[in-house]
């Protein structure tokens, strides 16, 4: 079977004081082949930390299901889920936060496989370090010695460890420089090759998740507004939001167009119909009543407008 | 060059009181009406560079000019600067929640700004305050100046911080990295109101990590590396033509938002040096595939053609 993970109707919602409810993901079904790097973009607040950690379990879904290889793995308790924990895991935005700093790198590595009650243990350290670009050596060093570009480095070593089928990266170059965030970049990509884990890219540049990903999922306010493949999604948007985020991106050879109008709406109160209707510089009386449901649109595309930018 | 800029920073030096040397020597301008990109590796020197001219560097030794409207800022006297911050200088950071107390709603900060550089009562100030935050894009003004800082999303408030800023109309505005907290959509506004700034006759300098931003918010740029400006022109130029061989991988390591996806990006290999094992030559040369003996001696910046810089032997004459 191909589909490596797959989400079906999921809705994340947080409960706040006074009876408020906060929809953080909203109906969202997707699917991740074996290999495959999808990404996640949309502006702050939208739900793609909420999405990628309720895909992997690290919190339960409100509704709705996530299949692992064809396991349901939501629901499930923390310790029905142990099994599967070494097989998906996360990578967060550059911290240190990950790596107990009394302890040699090296040690912290070891630590899962020893728990798993692996063998071999010094050698897949190695390996480990080997894959992730840094010399064996550092296995004796403390976290507070490395660079925020190697922290990163050992973080995905650290996520690699037990040898996962899927990452979920969340925001894993955004903390970095521009010239050190290319070498992660790279690195994902190598990683993907050798070892063909699939990884969900939880982003907001545009740019880097076109160079990362495969797929692109687009969300607006917990729900996926378009998805497609990474080059033709960002090349020819069909949802009016993804054209309008790829307009704000300042670039060398043209000045800004109008920006989009108003704020993002809270997603205590999310507006009727399409949730972007309020934003939306193409919309229509429809758009204001009626939600638009994620349809196909031209091969592996999908997009929830009424009326899409490219048939 | 120079004799009328706004801002004209000589040959600026900034040292540790154990005698680590941070900056080694910056040198810009910024002119009135125009705006400097400072870009750069992270730890270049970007934001000492900034607060220098702010004056906001206790324990730290500075050398060198800093000249803005004329007079030497690098050891001017504490009330003095004093004067000119907020008032003619004024400086806008990442993290609006530096720049505002939470206690406080943000309307009764800007007008205490307002009444500490300008005599006015505060129904004056608070007109103004809502004059600003309305030019700012902030929708229903007199309300939002009534909010508390926690009140207003991320976007509103880099708005707010910006009309504080705003409130004296200084001369120079500083802004540290203004938008690289922002959604892209917010940061568009954020650039449109910088550029409305400098047609209205301020000097910006605007540090920033995104060529993108520094292509459409800035007229000129300055490329920083280990406490140093490697190269310095308009944007045009530099972004089309980079010279310095560190300005060319910054840019090269960039992914494209168009056109073909490269396999594996162009990265610069090794770390950029610390301030202990700065080399005495070309500060990037332990990193550069153009390296050759007469690196060893450090690079003046020199001009290679009408407002253009670089600090390279590869351009030396
Ligand atoms: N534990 C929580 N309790 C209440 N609300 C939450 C919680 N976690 C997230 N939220 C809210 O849910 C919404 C989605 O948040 P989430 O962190 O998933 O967004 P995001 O797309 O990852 O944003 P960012 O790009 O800023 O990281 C936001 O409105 C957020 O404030
Ligand atoms: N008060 C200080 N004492 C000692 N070192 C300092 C001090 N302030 C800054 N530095 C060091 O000086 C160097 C330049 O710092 P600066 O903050 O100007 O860099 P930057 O170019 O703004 O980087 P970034 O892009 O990460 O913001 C860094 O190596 C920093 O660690
Ligand atoms: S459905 Fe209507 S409001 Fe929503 S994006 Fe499409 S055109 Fe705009
Ligand atoms: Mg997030
Ligand atoms: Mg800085």
């Amino acid at each position: 079977m191909n589909v490596l993970l797959e989400a079906r109707r999921l809705e994340k919602q947080y409960k706040l004081g006074g009876g408020r409810v906060l929809h953080a993901v909203s109906d969202v079904s997707l699917q991740v082949h074996r290999g495959e790097a999808l990404a996640l973009v949309g502006e702050s607040g939208c739900g793609k930390s909420s999405l990628g950690r309720t895909l992997i379990g690290l919190t339960q879904p409100t509704s709705g299901e996530v299949l692992f290889d064809g396991h349901r793995i939501s629901g499930l308790s923390d310790h029905a889920l142990r099994p599967w924990r070494a097989r998906m895991q996360m990578v967060f935005q550059d911290s240190s936060a990950a790596f107990n700093p009394r302890r040699t790198v090296g040690e912290s590595l070891a630590e899962p496989l020893r728990i798993h009650g692996r063998k071999n243990i010094r050698a897949r350290v190695d390996d480990l370090l080997d894959q992730v670009g840094l010399a064996r050596s550092v296995a004796d060093r403390y976290p507070h010695e490395f660079s925020g570009g190697q922290r990163q480095r050992l973080n995905i070593a650290r996520a690699l460890v037990l040898g996962p089928d899927l990452l979920v990266a969340d925001e894993p170059v955004s903390a970095l420089d521009v010239s050190v965030q290319a070498q992660i970049v790279n690195l994902f990509r190598d990683l993907r090759a050798s070892l063909g884990v699939a990884c969900v890219f939880i982003s907001h540049d545009l740019s880097v998740v076109r160079q990362m990903a495969d797929r692109i999922a687009v969300m607006y306010l917990g729900s996926i507004v378009e998805e497609g493949d990474g080059l033709e999604v960002l090349d020819r948007p069909a949802h009016p939001y993804t054209k309008a985020l790829l307009d704000a991106v300042p670039r060398p050879d043209r000045p800004l167009p109008p920006p989009l109008k108003g704020d993002v709406p809270s997603p205590v109160n999310p507006p009727s119909g399409c949730r972007f209707h309020t934003r939306c510089p193409i919309a229509q009386p429809k758009c204001a009543t009626d939600r638009p449901s994620l349809q196909p649109c031209g091969v592996g595309r999908r997009v929830a407008c009424h009326y899409p930018l490219v048939a | 060059m120079g004799a009328d800029s706004l801002l004209d920073i000589q040959n600026l030096k900034l040292d540790l009181p154990d005698g680590r040397r941070l900056l080694e020597g910056v040198s810009f301008q910024v002119q009135a009406g125009e705006a400097l990109g400072v870009v750069g590796e992270s730890g270049s020197g970007k934001s000492l560079t900034a607060m220098s001219v702010m004056g906001l560097l206790p324990g730290l030794y500075a050398s060198g000019q800093i000249v803005f409207a004329g007079q030497n800022l690098v050891g001017l006297p504490d009330k003095s600067m004093r004067k000119l911050r907020g008032a003619r200088i004024a400086m806008i950071f990442q993290d609006p929640m530096t720049a505002f107390l939470p206690v406080r709603s943000i309307g009764a900060q800007i007008d205490e700004q307002i009444r500490l550089h300008q005599p006015r009562s505060r129904r004056e100030a608070r007109a103004r305050t809502v004059q600003l935050l309305g030019r700012m894009g902030v929708p229903d003004p007199a309300m939002a100046a009534k909010r508390y800082p926690h009140q207003l999303s991320g976007g509103l408030r880099q708005r707010a911080m910006i009309a504080m800023a705003l409130s004296c109309s200084p001369d120079l505005l500083i802004a540290d990295e203004p938008t690289t907290a922002l959604d892209v959509t917010v940061q568009a506004q954020i650039l449109t109101l910088l550029r409305e700034i400098r047609d209205e006759g301020a000097g910006v300098m605007l540090i920033t990590h995104d060529m993108g931003v520094v292509a459409q918010a800035c007229t000129h740029v300055a490329v920083m590396y280990s406490g140093l400006v490697v190269e310095r022109g308009p944007v045009r130029d530099v972004l089309d033509r980079p010279l310095h061989p560190y300005t060319q991988a910054l840019l090269a390591a960039i992914p494209p938002l168009e056109g073909p996806r490269p396999e594996q990006l162009p990265t610069i290999p090794g770390q950029p040096p610390t301030p202990e094992n700065r080399p005495s030559g070309c500060v990037f040369a332990p990193r550069c595939g153009f390296v050759r003996p007469d690196c060893g001696v450090r690079p003046a910046l020199i001009e290679t053609e009408e407002g253009r810089r670089v600090a390279c032997v590869l351009y030396a004459v």
